[in-house]
């Protein structure tokens, strides 16, 4: 009962029964590799895969779509999947879409650092490689990188967050508190940076405060991009801090942060900080109407998958795809050409002229 | 339908879940126009799963010994961030690295062995606490970063067997694997029948035993086949080495030592186990602390593939895990449970998850998929014991046997129903 | 022999002609059952005979349809689909594993699934009032809100019938009530249940014991091989155990004991002041200062009531498997043992047969054997590798000297028969080769025909030159098989006597002793 043996044998037989009947189908794969990247033609009708992160944001569920359309309008086979389970899973289905023959991946990393065994398989298949939104980190297998400018959109946060606070206080000091990404996502860090080139000389010279003393990144950030998370640290840094002091304004890198950050101010009962976000959500664009969350920046998830798209079409047509910058998206291994995409900072001010075209915003801001 | 029976050696149950395997492969095989047996996705099915059937052979052990073990997640993460980091900033070699981890693993599985053996609480409270303390260790070690590991220790989780000797057009290492695999069939088969003739039990006809054969060693070489003719660079699997060697350890282990014995004589009923001489805390604590070894093994082979270690490492793994023990045959009251049941319950997941994602299956549609597959195996299970019989095998073997004429009843159903009338009287 | 006679008086169960099949066995052929109403009905036979089916067939645990023949209850041919149905028309069954959930309390018990409601709200004050009533009825004095775990044995089983009677119980089943109760307690029961015959309430009793059928009974019926052989009228039929046994087993038993003949050696085994404490209460001890010894050869009775402290005597000499050790020492062919473990007291040559068959002796998920040799791997193996061929023979060998009845030695352990199931727990402890072998009730739920093979197997491991001790709760089977019978009272030891002076009434004397001391 407990054989290995016999079981063993069993498990072989069974397996052989399926190969027999299968092995008429099976395609002769394998030893043709080759193809360099970014230079050579391929069929226009080949599949090109997009491995995309959890299902945690409206952009994400919007890019889904978008790949799918646009691709399909192209030509193209599209073959997006999304990697609810964590890293494990995004790896296999990496593989997955090579197996299927893939041409070009778009990978919006999970953890941009734990992808290079299947990268590495990507390329040895020939296959062209572009990261998306996330840079792909430790890796010489990624051709390029297309994204909006995250140093910029730290940059548009901060100054944001300044300019707010100086509207309704115009003398400082300020107090105010930090709130970063996740560690594991590249550009929760370099969204930070961004923010603090504008807030660390005004924390230096004493403009603003940061009561609670937490100012590293190491401090500020929040596990999985989860909004329980943030909403937890709020919650301590508030009642820490913040009993009799005022808190007039909060860096959060996203909206969906900035919402349960303003969640936990309410239920201590605090008056409204400034507050900035990014993604434009269409809660935090309500939120913004409503005078509550003080900005967001509006990356049109549109531009950027239409891109990636026209990228892959340049590399179909044997094309090397635009790019406008090839050096600052060092990823430890090898400097990744990139193209950077304009973000754009939304406040009550400019929301009615944000989304003009957007078919979901534009009705909500009119 | 009795000469299959005769094939499978009777077991019924485990025939079940394989005919479910082989089914699925089919299936894929077709609606994925071939893609599914092919040297590349073999090799990618082993490599994107072998950390998980790892753990399954852990956990069959915990589960057999009545047990449950939820922190294996936690302990991989924290086991692979360590060795990363050591690796990193101590700059040991890479087979340091390995051992250190293993340590790691043996000094965590004491921790949780003591506390499930020897104080007695429970090893879902024991290893509920482990999951969160270990999941804590990792990301404060780690400061919740990612960390890289050096090509030489990514050999561990993404590496192949190497070329050598001359030009084959296969890769030799693997080839020469293959045939010592059919070998050792071949001899094991041939020892069987021997020892079974002179203890005087029944001995299956010839024919049998070669069709058995020749369909055992035909798997072996089409597999061989598949892995020595991948890609080049490309071959047996470092991963699956280590997963085919840890099934036949565990699998021999628990079969065939006095360890095992006492592990499935623990879990069956305790008592009656310590009135027979063996020492049940030992069991326990030795079942659990054999847990933690092999997370942090699995922890370090997922490293390995990932080439760096994350904070979110190993979430979910323990479910994983314990799914594939449960459709392998293993009972939740323990007692019950086989590592090679184990394997092909995890391999059923595994080609079900690749199967659908070259499909193009959203994730979400596939965890739905999974959670029903997993439902209905067990479910089933739990049915036909209720009905007296063995599997679904059983109630398709019953329709084979009557045009055939005058086939009586399965033993299976027989001794069943004996079962019943003896609990009833 | 002579069926019933007097065809005038009421009849209130006849079942006729049923038939039950199971795929490939006939588990009922042809049985017929006819009872009178207020009378008490036994139904003997041995382990497998079918007892248990018809009482299923009867209850509707078998629902209609799944059997032929007929059930006429009250003069109605019955359908019962499931056990709502049944009890609903009054047939209520007690099985031998009790149906009481041990958290709750009597009340709570009693009034499961049936509890009064007042405004859609439990009325417990009713429910409890109800219950003091029926416990007077049952001649049990507790408090109602008592939980089941507190109680013994005898006492739930009085808390279930009192549950029955609170169902308006017409027709009562009763299947092996008294299996897990002491003397005192199944005299209880049995009077209980004639004073329920006294207010009109018909019972069906399965039983093994077949004094106490012959001392209660109206009517048996015997089942043998799922046909009814035979009903007899205890008092017109002048029926007696012997003549049960007949019915049962098909053919007369000369003798219930093998004949034996005692070669009695030197003293093997000695135990001298043991004192063992309870393992969880403080202060209380379970066996106070007992002194007793085993020569070689001989058969040593262990008499005592249930809670004497004879399994705690047992358990705690062999490698201190229960309670907290106090005092005492041990002494084998003269020198002293110090065992602290199970595996020790094995290694020391002492073997120990569990009272509790299902729960502390069997893994019942285990094959036959694998049971052979559990308790001895280290002498079919070598580096810790278990030698399967070993196994395979060495479980068989056992399997042909015991003549355990079985297709295979690979066969489950649970599709064993009891005496069976007994035979192989014997088999794995003779491999052990014990110099001493306890036997904690060897005999207990074992049909008249696994007695008598057993009680060779044991006076075969005597006559080898082992030790052996027997504890019972059954006397004859002491003062049959015994050389020398100890009494215990109170974990100690009362007194002992040799076979010869020893007799039902001595005994008794002896396990209360302490008892009438007090008083």
């Amino acid at each position: 009962m407990r054989m290995i043996g016999k079981a063993g044998k069993a498990a072989a037989i069974a397996a052989i029964a399926a190969l027999a009947l299968t092995a008429c189908g099976r395609s002769e794969t394998g030893t043709t590799g080759g193809g360099t990247a970014g230079g050579e033609a391929f069929p226009k009708d080949s599949s090109i895969g997009v491995a995309l992160p959890q299902k945690t944001s409206e952009n994400w569920v919007l890019a889904e779509k978008l790949f799918n359309d646009g691709l399909k309008e192209a030509g193209f086979k599209p073959d997006v999947q999304f990697a609810n389970a964590g890293v494990s899973e995004q790896q296999n289905q990496i593989s997955a879409m090579i197996t299927k023959g893939a041409k070009v991946l778009i990978v919006g990393a999970i953890d941009g650092a734990q992808l290079g065994t299947q990268l590495k398989q990507a390329k040895d298949n020939g296959v062209t490689i572009i990261a998306y939104d996330r840079l792909l980190l430790n890796t010489n297998d990624v051709d390029y990188y297309v994204a909006y400018d995250n140093f910029k959109v730290g940059e548009l946060q901060g100054k944001a967050l300044l300019e707010g606070m100086q509207k309704k206080k115009p003398q400082g000091p300020y107090n105010i508190e930090l709130f970063a990404g996740s560690p594991d996502d590249a550009n929760a860090k370099v969204f930070f940076d961004g923010a603090m080139s504008v807030l660390k000389p005004k924390i230096d010279d004493g403009t603003l405060k940061v009561l609670s003393g937490q100012t590293s990144f190491e401090q500020a950030v929040t596990q999985a991009w989860k909004s329980e998370n943030a909403q937890r640290r709020a919650d301590t840094l508030l009642s820490g801090s913040y009993g009799s002091a005022a808190l007039d304004g909060v860096l959060s890198p996203n909206d969906l942060l900035a919402r349960a950050i303003l969640t936990s101010v309410k239920a201590a009962g605090k008056p409204t900080p400034v507050i900035t976000g990014q993604d434009s959500e269409v809660e935090s664009v309500k939120s913004i109407m409503a005078g509550e969350q003080y900005s967001t920046i509006n990356k049109d998830t549109r531009k950027l998958v239409e891109h990636a798209i026209t990228m892959v079409k340049d590399i179909q047509a044997g094309k090397k795809p635009e790019i406008n910058d090839d050096k600052s998206y060092n990823n430890k291994v090898k400097t990744v050409p990139a193209y950077l995409l304009e973000p754009v900072i939304v406040t009550k001010e400019n929301v009615k002229t944000a989304y003009v075209d957007d078919p979901v915003l534009g009705p909500i801001t009119k | 339908m009795n000469a299959l029976k005769k094939l499978f050696g009777g077991n019924t149950r485990q025939f079940g879940m394989i005919f479910a395997l082989v089914a699925l492969i089919i299936f894929f095989q077709f609606a994925t126009d071939g893609r599914t047996l092919t040297p590349g996705n073999v090799i990618n099915l082993f490599n994107g799963n072998s950390y998980i059937l790892i753990l399954a052979i852990g956990m069959v052990l915990v589960i057999i010994a009545g047990h449950i073990d939820l922190s294996v997640g936690s302990v991989a993460a924290f086991v692979g961030v360590t060795v990363a980091l050591a690796i990193r900033d101590w700059g040991i070699p890479w087979y340091a690295g390995i051992l250190l981890g293993l340590g790691l693993g043996v000094l965590i599985g004491a921790w949780q062995g003591f506390w499930t053996a020897y104080v007695g609480i429970p090893a879902f409270i024991v290893t509920l606490a482990g999951m969160l303390l270990f999941r804590g260790f990792n990301q404060f070690v780690g400061k919740s970063n990612t960390i890289p590991v050096p090509g030489d220790f990514q050999y561990i989780g993404s590496g192949y067997l190497p070329e050598v000797g001359p030009n084959t057009g296969f890769n030799n290492l693997t080839l020469l694997l293959g045939l010592l695999g059919v070998a050792f069939v071949v001899f094991s088969e041939l020892r069987a029948r021997r020892t079974a003739k002179a203890l005087g039990a029944e001995v299956p006809e010839a024919w049998v035993a070669v069709t058995k054969l020749v369909l055992i060693c035909g798997a072996i070489l089409y597999a061989t086949y598949l892995f020595a003719t991948g890609r080049p660079g490309t071959s047996f699997p470092i991963p699956g080495l280590i997963l085919a060697v840890l099934v036949l350890v565990y699998g021999f282990i628990s079969s065939k030592t006095v360890v095992g014995r006492h592990v499935y004589a623990v879990g069956g009923n305790r008592h009656a186990a310590e009135l027979s001489g063996v020492q049940s805390k030992k069991v326990n604590f030795l079942v659990m602390m054999n847990m933690s070894v092999l997370a942090g093994l699995a922890g370090m082979i997922f490293v390995g593939r990932s080439t760096a270690s994350g904070p979110f490492d190993g979430v979910g793994w323990e479910l994983d895990a314990i799914a594939a023990v449960f459709i392998g045959g293993a009972a939740v009251t323990g007692g019950v449970g086989t590592v090679i049941g184990s394997i092909v319950g995890g391999l059923v997941m595994a080609v079900l998850n690749n199967g659908l994602q070259l499909l193009g299956v959203g994730a979400d549609l596939t965890q739905i998929i999974k959670g029903l597959v997993l439902l209905i195996a067990v479910a089933f299970d739990v049915y036909n014991k209720s009905q007296g019989k063995r599997s679904i095998i059983g109630m398709l073997t019953q329709n084979f046997n009557r045009p055939s004429g005058g086939t009586p009843l399965q033993p299976d159903e027989v001794t069943s129903t004996k079962e019943t009338i003896a609990r009833e009287a | 022999m002579t069926s019933i006679n007097t065809q005038s008086e009421p009849v209130i169960l006849e079942m006729r002609s049923i038939t039950k099949e199971f795929p490939g066995v006939k588990a009922l052929a042809d049985v017929n059952l006819r009872v009178k109403a207020g009378e008490i009905h036994a139904i003997c036979g041995e382990n497998g005979a079918g007892k248990s089916t018809l009482m299923k067939v009867l209850s509707g645990v078998y629902p209609y349809g799944t059997y032929t023949g007929d059930v006429v209850y009250q003069s109605q041919v019955q359908q019962f689909k499931d056990i709502r149905a049944s009890e609903h028309a009054g047939i209520v069954i007690i099985h031998q594993e009790l149906a009481l959930i041990p958290e709750l309390s009597i009340t709570e018990n009693i009034f499961l699934g049936n509890e009064p409601v007042k405004r859609g709200v439990i009325d417990w004050a009713e429910a409890r009032t109800r219950t003091r009533e029926l416990l007077a009825r049952v001649g049990l004095r507790e408090d109602p809100d008592t939980p089941i775990k507190e109680i013994g044995v005898g006492k739930q089983q009085l808390v279930e019938i009192a549950k029955a009677l609170n169902k308006s119980v017409k027709l009562l089943i009763l299947d092996e009530p008294t299996a897990a109760l002491n003397e005192s307690d199944s005299q209880h029961l049995l009077d209980l249940i004639l004073g329920l015959k006294g207010r009109g309430i018909t019972s069906i009793i399965i039983s093994h014991k077949l004094n106490e059928i012959e001392q209660i009974a109206d009517s048996i019926t015997i089942i043998r091989d799922g046909k009814s052989i035979e009903t007899l009228d205890v008092k017109a039929d002048g029926v007696d155990e012997d003549r049960i046994i007949k019915g049962m087993v098909g053919r007369t038993l000369e003798s219930r004991f093998p004949h034996h003949e005692p070669k009695i050696g030197d003293v093997l085994f000695e135990v001298k002041n043991w004192t063992v404490g309870h393992p969880q209460v403080q202060d209380r001890l379970v066996c106070k200062g007992s002194s007793f010894f085993v020569r070689r050869g001989e058969i040593v009775g262990f008499a005592g009531l249930m809670g004497a402290g004879r399994t705690e005597l047992a358990r705690s000499v062999f490698g201190r498997s229960y309670g907290r050790y106090i005092t005492g020492s041990i002494y084998k062919d003269g020198k002293e043992l110090h065992l602290k473990n199970v595996k020790q007291a094995i290694d020391a040559g002492l073997g120990y047969v569990t009272e509790d068959r299902k729960s502390l002796g069997l893994n019942l998920l285990d094959d036959i054997k694998t049971t052979t040799v559990s308790a001895a791997l280290n002498k079919i193996s070598r580096h810790f590798v278990v030698d399967s061929n070993k196994e395979f023979t060495v479980a068989e060998q056992y399997r042909k000297s015991l003549r355990t009845k079985t297709p295979s030695v690979e066969e489950g352990v649970a599709k064993l028969s009891g005496g069976n199931q007994q035979k192989v727990v014997l088999a794995k402890w003779m491999f052990t080769d014990p110099d001493l072998l306890i036997l904690d009730e060897p005999t207990r739920g074992i049909d008249v025909g696994a007695k008598y093979e057993i009680y060779g197997i044991i006076q075969q491991l005597a006559n080898q030159g082992r030790g052996v001790i027997v504890i019972s709760s059954e006397l004859p089977e002491l003062l049959g098989l015994s050389d020398r019978i100890y009494t215990i009272f109170e974990g100690a030891i009362t007194g002992v006597l040799n076979k010869d002076e020893a007799s039902q009434e001595s005994l008794m004397k002896l396990m209360t002793s302490a008892r009438k001391a007090a008083a």
